[in-house]
């Protein structure tokens, strides 16, 4: 059973279809894909499943339960992470406590606890506390942890992002244009990043991405969507054989 | 301790409990809060009926007060909190022009626009001081457990909060109530040492200084409010300012502090043992010449 | 009876009107609401009833000087206290603080160099009522609503009928896109205000001529802000809407069930809203974009 099932997803914001009848699912295990032109609705299809939106028409099924409707930070305790188009740290706060506020589920201890600095509570926090240091390790900004977020250059403060989407342990990674204002070296780093996540933590991820080698290279399953509709669905191969795809999309102009 | 100097530590230690609870809604959570001073209006007031009318206990009718004012922030609160922030601000504000409109009215419970006078006085220094002391160490503490920290992530960030499986709603709620505890304990505190309850001293002037103490100190720092309310009730008392004034210099100084520096005196800056070394060492590197 | 009341709440939804449709209007282009909005109908009411009893003039000239005051010093709140804050994208918590920084400032200026004094505005039409049938309508009530008619009239043909206008429009869906069509988005804040502070001030005086002139005027932002959520937040013609029938339900419920708490009904009306339609009746509650 495929570990997200998309079916039938429409969302109308007053006369405009901003997804209109999509439908999709991913795998488990595998890396998958949405490409478009701007415009074209994926972020708005990141944000339904989510649920910063809530669908006009449609369902979505994580694990075969439905979420159609649930609210976002349920859906986040299910097991979905994401990053944002538009990188949205706390930036008060340090890199560290960017990550380990994240880690909040990994501890138990309740509102009154909070109050009381108990065993229990100190016990949580330490562990809480180192792995948010792991995770710091793995994108390696271990070494910036005191600093306050929003003094990071913009790199890391994507890395930092996915560090912290990776604290919530998803099985579920929703990545939006993670290469974005990225040169062709960082580019590739991120590419193995993301391949060695996906090993380590067992992870099912979604992208959206503009950087055609990262997509067309890593992944093993893509949609393309235009103005809220499906064009295209399949391997990479078929992809970029489509002639309604190579039309609409990948032979306008060699971007990205 | 002479009676004048004792007089201005309980009645700053009165308005530290009203901040401490601001700091932590409006400062830490990012719920602009406008009505604090109805909430130590419900305090104040239910506290006061039961030692005068009903002979009760004073850690009685305090705590009685308490649980009035955090039960009055559920309702307030559950329409609210769903909202964008101008709806909670506005609701606050108007439920505190509420409150002082009921017990205006309500004469025969309240005395009316007149008051309680006669309140006996059994808020004594040391335990308003201590039970001051004790809220703080608790919010201190709360502020630096993992739900402070979504407290903050709230502020910085609703929908990124979200995403990190917070609920937010609740944590806004759970803030609420605390806020609203604090500060009918204030309340209560206050009744018993002035001596007399009148709703003019609940009124927008009261939320006002209130708020102020938060945006000065600092609305990401507990050390910042706590200080905040020390200088802003000893100094005024010390100045003998006169009132209309005061409250005209703190409106264009919060002006002034959202423009130049919004996160106030200390910022994000925490008394602990680790950031009093931690100054130490860079004041002493600063000043070394070697 | 019944048709009496409805004509009283007609009047005083007109003045509602008038401010809540200011409100609305920087709410649209801004999405953010200006807590001093009703500080700036204050100072348009003094500056009407200043121009009358001081300097003599006319009542036509005296609502020009309230409405050109009241719409500069608008401009001017926004030049000090929230451009500087918009241009470092300051989350909405600073704009609010900011907001109530001018509200206080303004109150309490006022009050120290004015005085707190409630001011009656000459009476400048004759006090006897027209008598239509049995309903008695007064002059005063009259002119209020052919005012108010004319003031949103104007407006509306300055909105969907001029250049500016529609470049306001556009920027009220988004001041991006607004500016990448090479629209000044200062001028359009500018101008915003400007309208914002002129119906403001325009309410101010008629305010003032029905009721009182006094510091606290401030205090019927909520009013405003009520209204609007009534209507749609950020709706003009919403805010019109619920103005009118925020007057109505105030002016029957403080006839009928009790005049004290005349706004108790209206935060009551504002729950409702809130709790059942919060985009109210016009409007839709816009999502923020992830």
């Amino acid at each position: 059973m495929a570990l997200l099932e998309i079916k039938n997803l429409s969302k109308f914001f007053g006369g405009v279809k901003a997804v209109d009848d999509f439908t999709y699912s991913l795998d488990r295990g595998h890396l998958h894909a949405i490409i478009g032109p701007n415009g074209a609705g994926k972020t708005t299809i990141f944000n339904l499943i989510t649920g910063i939106y809530k669908p006009t028409q449609g369902d979505i099924y994580f694990d075969g339960q439905r979420t159609t409707g649930l609210q976002a930070y349920q859906i986040a305790k299910k097991g979905i992470a994401r990053t944002f188009q538009n990188i949205r740290l706390f930036s008060e706060f340090s890199v560290l406590d960017n990550v380990r506020t994240a880690c909040h589920q990994r501890a138990s201890y309740s509102v009154m606890e909070g109050l009381f600095p108990t065993p229990r509570r100190l016990r949580q926090e330490k562990e809480l506390t180192n792995h948010a240091h792991e995770l710091l390790e793995l994108v390696g900004l271990a070494d910036r942890a005191t600093e306050k977020s929003k003094n990071l250059p913009y790199g890391h403060q994507r890395r930092l992002e996915i560090a912290r989407a990776l604290a919530l342990e998803p099985r579920l990674l929703l990545l939006d244009e993670p290469a974005a204002g990225m040169n062709p070296d960082e580019t590739e780093k991120l590419m193995e990043f993301i391949e060695e996540i996906k090993e380590k933590f067992d992870l099912t991820i979604l992208l959206i991405e503009h950087h055609m080698e990262v997509v067309m290279e890593l992944c093993d399953d893509i949609v393309v969507i235009d103005f809220g509709k499906t064009i295209a669905w399949g391997t990479p191969e078929e992809i970029q054989s489509n002639p309604v795809v190579i039309e609409a999309y990948l032979g306008v102009g060699e971007e990205a | 301790m002479s009676g004048y100097y004792a007089g201005i530590v309980i009645l700053t230690c009165v308005n530290l409990l009203s901040a401490l609870g601001l700091s932590l809604l409006t400062g830490f959570t990012g719920s602009f809060c406008f009505g604090q001073a109805g909430f130590m209006a419900v305090g104040a007031y239910v506290s006061t009926i039961l030692t005068m009318r009903y002979a009760a206990p004073f850690p009685g009718a305090l705590l009685a007060g308490v649980l009035a004012s955090t039960l009055v922030s559920i309702p307030l609160g559950y329409p609210t909190l769903r909202l964008k922030g101008d709806y909670f601000a506005i609701a606050t504000l108007g439920f505190a022009e509420a409150v002082r409109l009921i017990v205006e009215n309500l004469e025969k419970i309240t005395g009316g626009s007149r008051g309680i006078p006669s309140i006996p006085t059994h808020t004594t220094l040391p335990v308003i001081l201590i039970i001051t002391l004790l809220c703080i160490w608790l919010i201190r503490n709360y502020v630096s457990s993992r739900h402070g920290r979504n407290c903050v992530a709230i502020r910085e960030d609703e929908m990124a909060a979200q995403a990190i499986a917070v609920n937010t709603f609740r944590y806004k709620q759970i803030s609420f109530a605390i806020n609203a505890a604090l500060a009918g304990l204030s309340g209560g505190f206050l009744a018993h040492y002035v001596g007399f309850i009148q709703p003019s001293m609940f009124g927008i002037q009261k939320s006002t200084e209130l708020i102020v103490m938060v945006i000065f100190g600092g609305m990401h720092s507990v050390t910042g409010a706590v200080l905040a309310a020390i200088i802003l009730t000893a100094l005024p008392e010390a100045l003998r300012a006169a009132s209309a004034w005061r409250l005209v210099v703190y409106g264009a100084v919060v002006v002034l502090i959202m423009v130049v520096r919004p996160e106030g005196l200390l910022g994000s800056w925490e008394l602990s043992v680790a950031s009093v070394q931690d100054l130490w060492i860079r004041l002493r590197t600063r000043f070394s010449t070697q | 009876m019944i048709l009496q009341q409805i004509i009283n709440g007609i009047s005083i939804g007109a003045v509602y009107a008038l401010i809540a449709v200011g409100y609305s209007l920087v709410y649209s282009v801004l999405n953010f609401s200006n807590f001093a909005h009703g500080d700036i109908l204050m100072l348009g009411s003094y500056l009407g009833f200043f121009a009358l009893t001081k300097l003599g003039v006319p009542f036509w000239l005296a609502m020009v000087v309230a409405m050109v005051g009241a719409g500069i010093v608008a401009i001017v709140m926004d030049k000090i206290g929230y451009r500087p804050l918009r241009l470092r994208k300051a989350p909405l918590l600073y704009l609010m603080i900011s907001a109530m920084g001018i509200s206080i400032f303004l109150q309490n200026f006022t009050i120290v160099t004015i005085g707190p004094n409630f001011r009656t505005y000459p009476d400048i039409f004759p006090p006897q009522p027209i008598a239509v049938g049995e309903l008695s309508i007064g002059r005063l009530d009259l002119i209020i609503f052919a005012i108010t008619v004319i003031s949103l009239a104007l407006l509306t043909w300055f909105i969907y009928g001029t250049k500016m206008g529609s470049a306001i429009q556009a920027a009220a869906y988004s001041m991006d896109v607004a500016s990448l069509m090479g629209i000044n988005p200062d001028l359009i804040v500018s101008v915003v205000f400007f309208l914002a502070g002129a119906t403001a001030g325009i309410g101010g005086v008629l305010f003032g001529m029905k009721y009182t002139v006094y510091p606290w005027m401030g205090m019927l932002t909520i009013k405003a802000f009520i209204a609007a959520v009534v209507g749609g937040l950020g709706s003009l013609p919403g805010a019109v809407l619920g103005a009118f029938i925020l007057g109505i339900t105030e002016t029957f419920a403080a006839a009928y069930v009790s005049s004290a708490f005349r706004d108790l009904f209206s935060y009551a009306l504002m729950t409702i809203i809130i709790v059942v339609r919060p985009a109210g009746l016009m409007g839709t509650i816009a999502q923020e974009k992830a």
